[in-house]
């Protein structure tokens, strides 16, 4: 028993170094080719629907794939930079994935707070559940727990 | 909390998203006919360095003080084929009046020779300026052709058009511009 704790408890452990090692580790150097993948994979090609501009051949999505390679190549913008410059042109239609600010961040927050409200209420619910107790029984009960018992009486006196 | 107040406050939220999904709805500004928005309205127009298909050096720059209109275009596109007749006339309209627009068409993923072949066809002898690998369509946002854009004598912004040019829209969106401009 003592074994199979502290199996369980080194596995505990291990995953939680792990954890922590893959959220806090960098992602070290990238090449410019990394940065171009990454910023276009981040893009909606504004001629196609569900398209990237990384993935799509149109005319549009390759104008704009050359655009953020000539300013990943140029140095001077971030990613983060290069997408709001994309974005102020064609729109926030453009961006893939949702800004977390403005009416946008209701994209992020409302699923976390519908979940955080449905298991408060759940926790709630079985709390109340785990409550409730039999009321004391009524003058009828008593009555007929009573004719019971004398019924099984006489049953077994006649026998 | 009893169950009562429970369905009572998440209707009252349901209602509210409600609410206000409708009222985003009701003040929202419809698009205005052809012309469209754009985050680049009103703000000073992206440097454009390039060259005529005739090797005519352009810097949008050096065209400060006059009003500019960029019609993106490709001569496989129907709608600007459908425009062009209405571009020529608004070119010869603004040519003879004072402080009239310059024109320029802006070539969209299109060869130089399809393009000459088309103007010498159709007609138009305004400026026709190479977009190497779609920058200046990128610059300016612009997914599909055609397009047209007006840049003020300061540099700025002022009407994107996006699709096919109705008769007169971009005389009349010109004018009360220009109006607007000199008051």
């Amino acid at each position: 028993m003592k074994t199979r704790k502290s199996i369980w408890l080194a596995m505990f452990l291990l995953v939680s170094v792990l954890l922590a090692f893959g959220a806090t580790r960098s992602g070290g150097p990238q090449t410019q080719q990394d940065r171009i993948d990454l910023v276009t994979s981040h893009l909606a090609c504004p001629t196609c629907s569900g398209e990237s501009v990384f993935v799509s051949r149109a005319s549009a999505a390759e104008a704009i794939r050359t655009e953020v390679a000539r300013q990943v190549g140029a140095g001077i913008r971030t990613d983060d930079e290069i997408i709001s410059y994309i974005e102020q042109r064609f729109g926030s239609e453009v961006l893939l994935v949702p800004r977390s600010t403005g009416l946008d961040s209701l994209v992020w927050s409302l699923p976390a707070a519908v979940l955080i409200i449905a298991l408060s209420l759940l926790v709630s619910a079985f709390a109340r559940w785990g409550r409730r107790t039999p009321g004391a029984p009524s003058v009828a009960d008593e009555a007929l727990v009573k004719n019971a018992l004398a019924e099984s009486t006489r049953v077994g006196d006649e026998s | 909390m009893g169950s009562k107040y429970l369905v009572k406050i998440v209707s009252s939220v349901v209602a509210l998203v409600l609410v206000s999904l409708l009222w985003v709805l009701i003040v929202s500004k419809p698009s205005d006919g052809q012309v469209a928005r754009s985050p680049l309205l009103g703000q000073p127009a992206p440097a454009i360095v390039t060259a005529t298909i005739d090797d005519q050096p352009f810097d949008l720059q050096r065209r400060k003080g006059s009003w500019v209109v960029f019609n993106f275009f490709n001569s496989t596109c129907v709608p600007c084929i459908n425009e062009h007749d209405l571009l020529v006339d608004f070119a010869k309209r603004e040519a003879t009046s004072d402080n009239g627009a310059e024109l320029y068409t802006v070539v969209n993923d299109d060869s130089d020779d399809a393009v000459r072949n088309f103007f010498t066809k159709n007609g138009g002898d305004w400026a026709k300026l190479k977009d190497e690998n779609g920058a200046i369509a990128v610059a300016f946002g612009v997914a599909r052709v055609p397009e047209t854009w007006v840049i003020d004598p300061n540099g700025l912004v002022r009407i994107r058009v996006t699709g096919e040019l109705s008769e007169g829209l971009l005389e009349a969106q010109l004018d009360k511009l220009r109006e607007e401009f000199t008051s």
